[in-house]
Order: structure tokens, then C-alpha cells, then sequence
């Protein structure tokens, strides 16, 4: 199946996006959780902090949907 | 002038906002607001709620000014390089709204005594720039029952929300406990408008306006530019707020 991932910042360079700016096509296979999809990517753990989707918060155990447009967050805690 | 005066003409232009009126002055006049970090998020947080007329502000920072922190710490000068923030920050809030009462506090916040900080506070404003901190304060808040503003910033992005367990989810149920992997590039801007929303947020809260950012998450991310508003919940797994009801 394919979901969409998007990402601003530093993120985006490493998530190297082809639909648009922000977004890159990905085709997975089964339904893996965005952790595995991520792992796919070659990204590595602690660039991504969480996920939303559809409006609403995602943990990266979160298993995307045929066509789903999911936005990565990295960690923000600056000030 | 007399004092009763100045306060009508200072405050005129925001009494008429809709459900502010005397009454929500009042109640900002009678409230404690507890900042907590006067970097780029207090430096504009903090200035829009004296100017507002909270009645007592608490600038709580044990850092000294250093060069770098000029491009968004608006409130100090470059001859203040070397000098604890707090102090100077009170003292240019001082100038902006003589008529309320701010507190420099020099301490460096952590868990054993960010309870004790936070005092009486209405509202705390967590405009720290660690992680490690942050959760300091947000266990705190949870233990005293008062309600947190947090804002985060890297880059263009931002985080905001309005944070009261067990009502909304705290601030351990959605922040990750991964630290950024450096130390994030911070322009001026990103955490301007943040620590502007965060006042915002305590200005709502404190006179009844709106309805608060609680169970949502605001990110701003200003490359696009977009801004997305996003439900979190309560992790029940979360080790600062599970079980509390």
C-alpha cells in the first residue's frame, strides 16, 4: 500500500520529499507501524519524536492506512 | 496621574475585548503568574502579560545573559552580557508596567524544589529550553494541581498547549522523552510567536475568555507556513499523571 509521510526542518532533508516540498510517496508492505517504516527510510531513532494524522496525535507504534498522509514531528524542546 | 486613572487609560484598549471588561482586569490584577525560564518564550511571554497588568509575576532563571541569546531574548541589552537574566528582566518589565509586582527568583528549578516555586501561582508558564527541566516542572504542576502553559520551539516549529490533568493530558503523555539529538537552531521569531500564544493562552484562562488549548496540541510550523491543531489524549501509561483523577 502507500501513505504519504510529510516534514518540515531538519526532518525533510533526511525524509527526502517527492510529491511536494514536504512530502515524500512511500509504498510499504502489509501495515507496518511507523517505526518499522521509518527504519525502512534509513531514519534514524530520536528524529522523530511523534506523528499526527487526521488530526490527531500519533505514537510511532501507530500503523498507517492505504493512502494516509501522516506528519512527522522531531523533538522540540528548545526556548 | 492617580493610580485609579492610569489603569483605566492603560488597560482601555483591552477592556473592550469581548468578555474582558473590569471584571477579567480584576481578576488578571489578582493573579500570580509563574514563569518559569526568561529566554526567547518568557522574554515574549512575559512582557505581554505585564502589559496586560498581571498582578504578580515570578521570573524564575539562573542563567547569565550570554551573546548569543540576543538574537530572540528581547528584553536585554548587549551590555548586559555576563549579568543573570531574571534581575534584568524584572527590571525592564518594571519600566514597561510600574503598577505590578515582579519577582526576579535566581533558582535553578528542579524537581525537589519546583513545587515549592511554583507557591501560590495562578497559572505557570513553562518557557524552559530542556527537557529534563521541563518535566521538573511539569510534576510539579501536577502536584500543586496548577495549571501549565507549555510551548516548545526548534527552528520554525512550535509546540503550544494548555496543560491541567487530569482534565487534559500532561505534559509527559506527548512530549517524547528523547532529547534533540544537538542543541536546535532557534530564530527569533519562532519562539516570539510562541511565547505570544502562551500568553495568550494565560490571558483566556485568567479573564474567562475562549476556551483554553486543552486536549490539543497547536503546531506552528513556519516553513510552509501551517499551522495544524491536533487532539492528544491522556497516556495511561504515562508516569507523571497515571491514575490521577
Amino acid at each position: 500500500m502507500v501513505i504519504y509521510l510529510r516534514s518540515g526542518g531538519k526532518l525533510r532533508e533526511r525524509l527526502k520529499p517527492d510529491v511536494d516540498q514536504y512530502t515524500r510517496r512511500v509504498e510499504v508492505e502489509g501495515t507496518p507501524s511507523l517505526n518499522e517504516i521509518l527504519a525502512d527510510l534509513g531514519i534514524p531513532d530520536g528524529l522523530v519524536a511523534f506523528a499526527f494524522a487526521e488530526g490527531t496525535f500519533r505514537r510511532l507504534d501507530y500503523r498507517p492506512s492505504e493512502g494516509e498522509i501522516v506528519t512527522l514531528q522531531p523533538p522540540v524542546s528548545g526556548g | 496621574m492617580p493610580r485609579s486613572k492610569r489603569h483605566t487609560e492603560r488597560y482601555a484598549r483591552q477592556i473592550d475585548t469581548p468578555g474582558w471588561g473590569a471584571e477579567g482586569q480584576k481578576r488578571l490584577g489578582a493573579s500570580h503568574v509563574f514563569v518559569a525560564g526568561i529566554g526567547g518564550l518568557g522574554c515574549a511571554a512575559a512582557t505581554y502579560l505585564a502589559a496586560a497588568g498581571v498582578g504578580k509575576l515570578t521570573i524564575c532563571d539562573c542563567d547569565l545573559l550570554e551573546l548569543s541569546n540576543l538574537n530572540r531574548q528581547v528584553l536585554y541589552s548587549t551590555v548586559d552580557v555576563g549579568s543573570p537574566k531574571a534581575p534584568l528582566a524584572a527590571a525592564r518589565l518594571r519600566a514597561l508596567n510600574p503598577d505590578i509586582e515582579i519577582i526576579p527568583d535566581l533558582t535553578e528549578i528542579d524537581h525537589a524544589n519546583a513545587a515549592g516555586l511554583i507557591g501560590d501561582a495562578t497559572v505557570v508558564v513553562d518557557c524552559l529550553d530542556n527537557l529534563e527541566t521541563r518535566v521538573a516542572l511539569n510534576r510539579a504542576a501536577i502536584a500543586t494541581r496548577v495549571p501549565m502553559v507549555y510551548a516548545a520551539c526548534s527552528e520554525l516549529t512550535g509546540h503550544l498547549s494548555f496543560l491541567r490533568p487530569p482534565d487534559t493530558p500532561c505534559l509527559e503523555c506527548f512530549v517524547s522523552r528523547l532529547p534533540p539529538a544537538v542543541e536546535p537552531a532557534i530564530p527569533g521569531v519562532t519562539p516570539a510567536t510562541m511565547g505570544s500564544l502562551q500568553a495568550m493562552e494565560v490571558v483566556k484562562y485568567l479573564t474567562g475568555i475562549g476556551e483554553p488549548l486543552a486536549g490539543r496540541l497547536l503546531i506552528l510550523e513556519g516553513t510552509e507556513p501551517r499551522i495544524d491543531v491536533i487532539q492528544i489524549e491522556r497516556d495511561p501509561d504515562c508516569p507523571a499523571c497515571r491514575g490521577l483523577s
